[in-house]
């Protein structure tokens, strides 16, 4: 274990771990719920409720939370591909810095040249200028996750060019950036931001009307929520399943790994799918496992048997096998995990809506269902980092996949700098994890300020400027249910 | 082709260079604003200096972002070598600006104001200092081998010039957050901005003349280089016409000019990067690596130029209707997001 200490590559390994496993978190939730700003702006601008107004004021304010945390978290690691893999930039910068080049130039700068106008910019400029803000905003945040997933996808499926002396020399731009990976990885990362947002807006709407707080209010960011999950939370899982799929074509390593599977599986046999398992890397063999028969087979194919094998671990020497098995195991088991308990959520809460259900006076006595939204809010960040560790992880020993190896591609700085860098980002990440923590709960605690001026609606100094029908219930919560 | 391996690493020389300078001017005045930040005397007015940066500092920092993207895929070996060696600068940086980014947000919620102040300010000063010690680690020069790779301790980069450096970038950057405050603020808040501009002129003076005077002693290369034609007859011009421009900004300054001092500051940083420039091109690495030795394939470049390049003018008008929305005097009145 200490030996790891002072390893240079371990360390550098570990400190890139870190900061892209606590950086995600915050852009996972700004990119997804742009599209929800979007959305419920949209719906101000078209029906003039103040209600759809004051939901795109209050969601922002979590926006901002996340996004400044979420840009001071992504600056080391535009830095760390120099500091800390000199021989990785050197041979792959041709490609993969370009890449970084474009996400900063048409996406990043996208969403942060617009962000103070539409979070400061309500009364400066006209309605339909602010719109346009809030759109460029999640237009840029959802640009960036092309742009880094297909840079991370052409180090799973290297593609349009040759390794020359081990510089990637490139031949086809769009071969490259279109490599086999890069499609299925952004639509699944993008509805993963999408679906991991809308869960945190539900969970908390939930928590907002269990503890019987502007009820009708939350009730109608929940049936938003709800609606949208209808079509991302199942598209999810048939993604999931490409994603798969390209895994079994193009990483035959990883599916391996994912599967703790040691034999071949020749092709037309039935592919098992192996439910659980505890796979020992020493000894060549799982301890114990369970499997499903011909549970892979339909799981990739929808039938039980494959037209081509599935590689056994075995097929590589044991320096070519990924490490950590059980962690990509379990990892891949509790993101698949989630993805269907949240479908499931979503399909019983439909359910119950077309029951009548939802409305405004009972929603809140659903407290099952409630709960299991409140229990949902932060599952989508854990299928994301499970989700993230498989393919990270499964990519090892290389860290483009098949050309260069990870050992091979880190700087040669003293290890007793690295363990110290990496010591002090531990330190404040972890003040940064409680410190958002906190003032996030302090935000909901707060609630949204149902008292913030509408532009285009004069005030009038001696009443209230709301629209008859959508005066707010001023009556105490109990009279309200 | 022969032209273009000339031409083309130059023009993605001149669009880094145009990155950098966009980001030392924007959010060069964004840390010194944070630097300043001590000097408030209230919380009030503490207050009104973040939300004069409120709006903005974001996409002033995207800039770096973007300008470690274009190295990064112009000149790959350039962005690997440089930030391996600058590993402990860097980090100042990064830690620096991680501090200023979340301080915003955290004061605004945080009921313990003082230790996000200490934060922004904190963090705005060691984002600075890490900038000036990279700036004085990449002229005094990088140890590489034949092939370009870094190959000295990574503590090269600290040395008197190194210092003198990072001071002088401080300076500067205090000396424009002062300019900018003075032409966001009004009344006592103002006259406190035209002393700090005021001292940061003078200390940016005295820093000038002594880079002036130190680079040609302490660097070999810059000596050769700018003592000899036709460098010479360009280099002779620079420090006069920086005294002038001082000499311009102090008397601005005197006269209580509320725009001139910032443009005047922003031309003095304008002239310190032409100066810059003469002593680097076209090394990329002082004296070790050229920026054509460094340039990353023609076709990269030119794929490059064609995405990146088009959207230059597209990310500066945007930036700029941002500054014409959010233009005007801070009040204490603040926005709620």
């Amino acid at each position: 274990m200490f030996e790891h200490f002072s390893d240079t590559v371990v360390l550098s390994r570990m400190q890139f771990a870190l900061t892209s496993i606590f950086h995600m978190l915050w852009p996972i939730l700004t990119t997804g719920m742009g599209i929800y700003l979007v959305i419920v702006e949209g719906l101000w601008l078209k029906t003039r409720n103040p209600d759809y107004y004051y939901h795109a004021r209050f969601w922002a304010k979590i926006y901002l939370l996340n996004f400044g945390i979420g840009v001071a978290t992504g600056l080391p690691m535009e830095f760390q591909f120099g500091t800390n893999w000199a021989p990785f930039s050197e041979s792959v910068g041709d490609f993969f810095g370009s890449i970084l080049g474009f996400e900063a130039s048409m996406a990043f700068m996208l969403e942060a040249g617009f962000l103070g106008i539409m979070l400061f910019g309500w009364t400066r400029v006209p309605p339909v200028m602010h719109y346009i803000a809030t759109i460029m905003v999640a237009l840029g945040a959802n640009l960036s996750t092309v742009w880094i997933l297909v840079a991370n996808s052409w180090m799973q499926t290297p593609n349009g060019g040759d390794f020359v002396d081990g510089k990637f020399i490139v031949q086809d731009y769009f071969q490259a950036i279109l490599n086999p990976a890069a499609l299925v990885s952004v639509s699944h990362m993008f509805l993963a931001t999408l679906e991991t947002s809308l869960f945190v807006i539900g969970g908390i709407s939930a928590w907002y009307i269990l503890s019987k707080r502007h009820s009708a209010f939350f009730a109608t960011s929940l049936k938003i929520v709800l609606a949208a999950t209808i079509a991302v939370a199942p598209l999810q899982i048939y993604v999931g399943h490409l994603s798969g799929e390209q895994v079994y074509e193009n990483q035959p390593s990883k599916l391996a790994a994912i599967e703790a599977r040691w034999e071949t599986i020749p092709a037309g046999e039935p592919a098992p799918w192996s439910m659980m398992a505890w796979p020992n890397g020493k000894a060549e063999t799982n301890e114990w496992e369970m499997n499903v028969p011909g549970g892979l087979g339909y799981i990739l194919a929808l039938k039980p048997t494959l037209p081509t094998p599935i590689l056994g671990l075995k097929e590589w020497v044991p320096s070519d096998r990924p490490p950590l098995l059980g962690l990509i195991f379990y990892s891949f088991r509790i993101m698949a995990g989630i993805g269907v308990f949240l479908a499931a959520l979503m399909a019983l809460s439909v359910l119950q809506w077309l029951r009548g259900k939802l409305s405004d006076e009972a929603i809140s006595q659903q407290r099952w269902l409630l709960r299991s939204w409140m229990f949902a809010a932060p599952l989508g960040y854990i299928a994301v980092e499970t989700g993230w560790t498989v393919r990270e992880v499964g990519r090892q020993p290389w860290i483009v996949y098949g050309q260069i190896r990870t050992a091979e591609a880190a700087s040669n700085l003293p290890p007793g700098d690295v363990l110290a860098s990496l010591s002090i980002f531990t330190g404040v990440y972890t003040l940064l994890l409680i410190s958002a923590l906190f003032f996030g709960s302090r935000i909901l605690r707060e609630g949204p300020n149902l008292s913030l001026p509408i532009p285009g609606v004069t005030v009038d100094p001696d009443g209230d400027s709301t629209p008859a029908e959508f005066v707010p219930d001023q009556r105490p919560v109990e009279a309200q249910q | 082709m022969d032209t273009l391996t000339y031409f083309l690493p130059q023009v993605w020389f001149g669009i880094l260079a145009l990155f950098l300078f966009l980001y030392v001017m924007l959010d060069g005045f964004d840390l010194g604003v944070g630097i300043l930040s001590l000097t408030a005397s209230t919380e009030e007015r503490r207050g009104m200096l973040m939300t004069s940066l409120g709006n903005v500092w974001d996409a002033n920092e995207t800039w770096l972002v973007l300008m470690g993207g274009a190295l990064f895929g112009a000149f790959p070996l350039a962005y690997a070598t440089i930030l391996s060696a600058l590993y402990i600068p860097i980090l100042m940086m990064i830690f620096g600006l991680i501090f200023r980014a979340v301080s915003f947000e955290f004061r605004e919620h945080s009921d313990n104001k003082r230790l996000w102040n200490l934060a922004f300010a904190g963090g705005s000063f060691l984002a600075a200092l890490g900038q000036g010690f990279a700036l004085g680690g990449v002229l005094a020069g990088i140890k590489v081998d034949a092939a370009g790779h870094f190959i000295g301790s990574t503590w090269d980069w600290l040395s008197l010039p190194s210092v003198v450096m990072a001071l002088t970038v401080i300076q500067g950057y205090v000396l424009i957050g002062s300019t900018y405050l003075i032409t966001k603020t009004e009344g006592e808040l103002q006259t406190n901005h035209y002393r700090t501009a005021n001292l940061a002129a003078w200390t940016t003076l005295l820093g000038a003349i002594a880079l002036t005077i130190t680079t040609p002693i302490f660097f070999e290369y810059a000596r050769i280089r700018l003592f000899n034609p036709p460098q010479v007859y360009i280099f002779s011009v620079i420090p006069p016409l920086g005294v002038l421009l001082i000499g311009l900004l102090l008397r601005s300054l005197k006269q209580r000019k509320e725009r001139a001092p910032f443009i005047w500051t922003i031309l003095i940083f304008l002239l310190t990067f032409v100066a810059l420039a003469l002593v680097v091109f076209p090394y990329i690495i002082p004296t070790e690596i050229t920026i054509y030795e460094a340039s990353a394939a023609l076709s990269s470049l030119v794929f490059m130029l064609v995405f990146i390049g088009v959207l230059i003018p597209i990310m500066l008008a945007y930036n700029v209707y941002q500054y014409v929305v959010f233009g005007g005097k801070v009040t204490g009145e603040q926005p709620e997001a």
